[in-house]
């Protein structure tokens, strides 16, 4: 068995249910984090569904994780409005709500503690499978919300696993999100469609957290169910003084078939860059170098964390955002703003004339904090550049954060290793 | 509700993404207001045309990328059922939980033509041109979904759940 197959066994509600792949099996999940969201009419629906069932009392209770991340707070009075109603759902129920500026939730779910390995995370949005880098099962939830609701208990669908094993070293100015760009462009779309990617590999095994974080949470782009880095010693020095309950790491059975592996070597990768309007659509950067741009965005579940922080600053360091330039940057969480700030980093980012905002999932999504008018150009480390992602008739790049600090200085696509700074 | 029949929408193009489907720059308007821009970069004349019963005939990962309730604007339209040649696994789930069946069915989009008029049958998981006959297979949906489907979606299959604990 695959160490995912074993984690989603270890919650079925029959402990007797054969997990194998394909099979639809009924679990209880460890956390279950839902968001404040902007329209009121989903969460009244929801309410009146409970009523309607005679729900009174959340089974799940005491492991709901109210968080508050998208168009977070309230830009604008008709998402206030409906923030409000599913804030006071949460309250109604006991459940404590996140503050607008704590961040994404696949970025504050393991920080806190609450998703670490072995952890069964049920969420309904898309990058879910970001903190399968430690070592949880973390695929979204797709449909069954209703359902943990009012009994506790959802389906989960088993999927096959595929390896994918990375190697080599990088070259200086290349990062880590260069890699998952270029893995994203080699498989495609729907390269790892409906099967969970399990990343392994000389170089996965040498990475950061925050690097594991960026690699997992490509999986969404290329279709994977999940993702997954088996826990190593990087792994348990980040989650265990954070752990609120005691994490369990499984292994995978050495005799485990997988259902397809792949390598990739890594050197001599160049900065990649995806154009309009696929994640999967990548160059190297030097195809696309010069297209003149209007913003460039900074955050994400993707690359909004701590080095990516780091990495944009040791650009910006001393420089200027080109003035038809809007460059902003969104942390991804409080935690890391903290860290940032205390290493000055933040400082820098305002010298340079950044735009700093709360940490939130930014203007990833279009909702706010730099929606994008039809015929702008952005550049931008967000999680994907669909058509209308961040402004209808708009058209994103998406580079890695260096890539993004070093276009912004110039206004136009750069490649960040021409403005490399100590 | 095992039987669909309705006026076949073909979008042929792979990949069509829930930023297509549920723009979130309208999320916070009521989904009467959001369906209106259903797939309006793709067809204009899509959500002010489709026909209560319609069938969205599609290409290869219908509803990839975000996981927003996407389903819900083609369900405020009135489409009964999307049938694509794969369909993305979150769409899908979030799809079932609002009793909308979402077929695989490989070869679909050659198979159909815009405004044939098709048959959707949900047990045996054929889809069949009504004047003509001609006919494809779906990937045979899970046991659970078209238990799920046969309720009418979540809620009704939960109120069966309940009810069987409860007695």
């Amino acid at each position: 068995m695959h160490a995912l197959h074993k984690i989603i066994a270890a919650h079925a509600t029959d402990s007797t249910a054969p997990v194998r792949p394909g099979a639809i099996v009924e679990a209880t999940p460890d956390v279950f984090a839902i968001g404040v969201e902007r329209n009121g009419d989903e969460i009244e629906a929801i309410e009146a569904d409970l009523t309607e069932l005679g729900v009174d009392e959340l089974p799940l209770k005491d492991r709901i994780v109210a968080f508050f991340d998208h168009a977070a707070p309230a830009p604008f009075p008709a998402a206030a409005i409906g923030q409000k109603k599913w804030i006071q759902f949460f309250r109604k129920q006991g459940i404590p709500v996140a503050d607008p500026g704590s961040g994404v939730s696949h970025l504050i779910l393991p920080e806190q503690g609450w998703v670490g390995p072995g952890v069964l995370v049920a969420l309904n949005d898309s990058h879910t499978p970001t903190m399968g880098a430690v070592g949880a099962y973390a695929a979204c939830l797709a449909g069954g919300t209703l359902s943990l609701l009012a009994i506790g208990r959802y389906w989960v669908d088993v999927p096959d696993v595929v390896l994918y094993r990375l190697s080599g070293a990088l070259q200086p100015g290349v990062l880590g999100r260069d890699v998952s760009m270029s893995v994203n462009g080699t498989v495609g779309q729907r390269g790892a469609l409906g099967v969970a990617v399990e990343f392994g590999g000389s170089y996965v095994e040498s990475l950061s957290m925050d690097m594991r974080f960026t690699l997992c949470n490509m999986g969404t782009e290329i279709g994977a169910t999940a993702s997954y880095i088996q826990p190593d010693q990087t792994t348990l020095d980040w989650v265990m003084p954070r752990a609120r309950s005691e994490f369990r790491v499984y292994e995978t059975d050495p005799d485990f078939t997988y259902a397809d592996v792949r390598d990739f070597d890594i050197s001599g990768l160049e900065p990649q860059v995806a154009k309009p309007h696929a994640p999967d659509n990548t160059v190297p950067v030097s195809e696309v170098e010069g297209i003149v741009i209007d913003q460039a965005f900074i955050g994400s579940c993707a690359s909004g964390r701590l080095e990516d922080l780091t990495e944009a600053a040791r650009i910006l360091r001393g420089r200027k955002v080109h003035p038809d330039v809007r460059l902003i940057v969104t942390p991804g969480s409080r935690e890391v703003l903290i860290e940032a700030t205390r290493r000055g980093h933040i400082e820098v980012l305002h010298e340079a004339n950044a735009i700093v905002t709360n940490a939130n999932c930014g203007s990833c999504a279009a909702l706010h904090e730099g929606v994008l008018a039809p015929g702008d150009v952005a550049i931008s480390c967000n999680t994907r550049n669909f058509a209308g992602r961040m402004g209808p008739g708009a058209s994103i790049y998406l580079g890695s954060p260096a890539t993004v600090a070093a276009s912004a200085i110039e206004g136009r696509i750069a490649d960040p290793r021409r403005l490399a700074q100590a | 509700m095992s039987t669909i029949e309705g006026r076949a929408w073909i979008f042929p193009q792979d990949d069509i993404n829930t930023d297509q489907i549920h723009l979130s720059v309208y999320s916070h308007l009521p989904i009467a207001e959001q369906a209106k821009h259903c797939l309006e970069t793709l067809d204009p004349t899509f959500a002010s045309s489709v026909a209560p019963g319609d069938v969205v005939i599609a290409g290869r990962n219908f509803g990839c990328g975000s996981a927003r309730p996407a389903h819900l604007d083609l369900l405020e339209l009135g489409v009964a059922a999307v049938v694509a040649e794969s369909v993305d696994r979150k769409f899908f789930g979030n799809a079932l939980s609002g009793g909308l069946p979402a077929l695989s069915c490989p070869g679909i989009v050659q198979a159909m033509r815009p405004g044939d008029r098709v048959r959707v049958d949900l047990e045996d998981g054929r889809i069949t041109e009504l004047r003509d006959g001609r006919s494809v297979m779906s990937i045979p949906l899970p046991d659970f979904a078209r238990a799920m489907l046969r309720f009418g979606g979540e809620k009704e299959y939960l109120r069966s759940v309940l009810t069987a604990t409860r007695s």
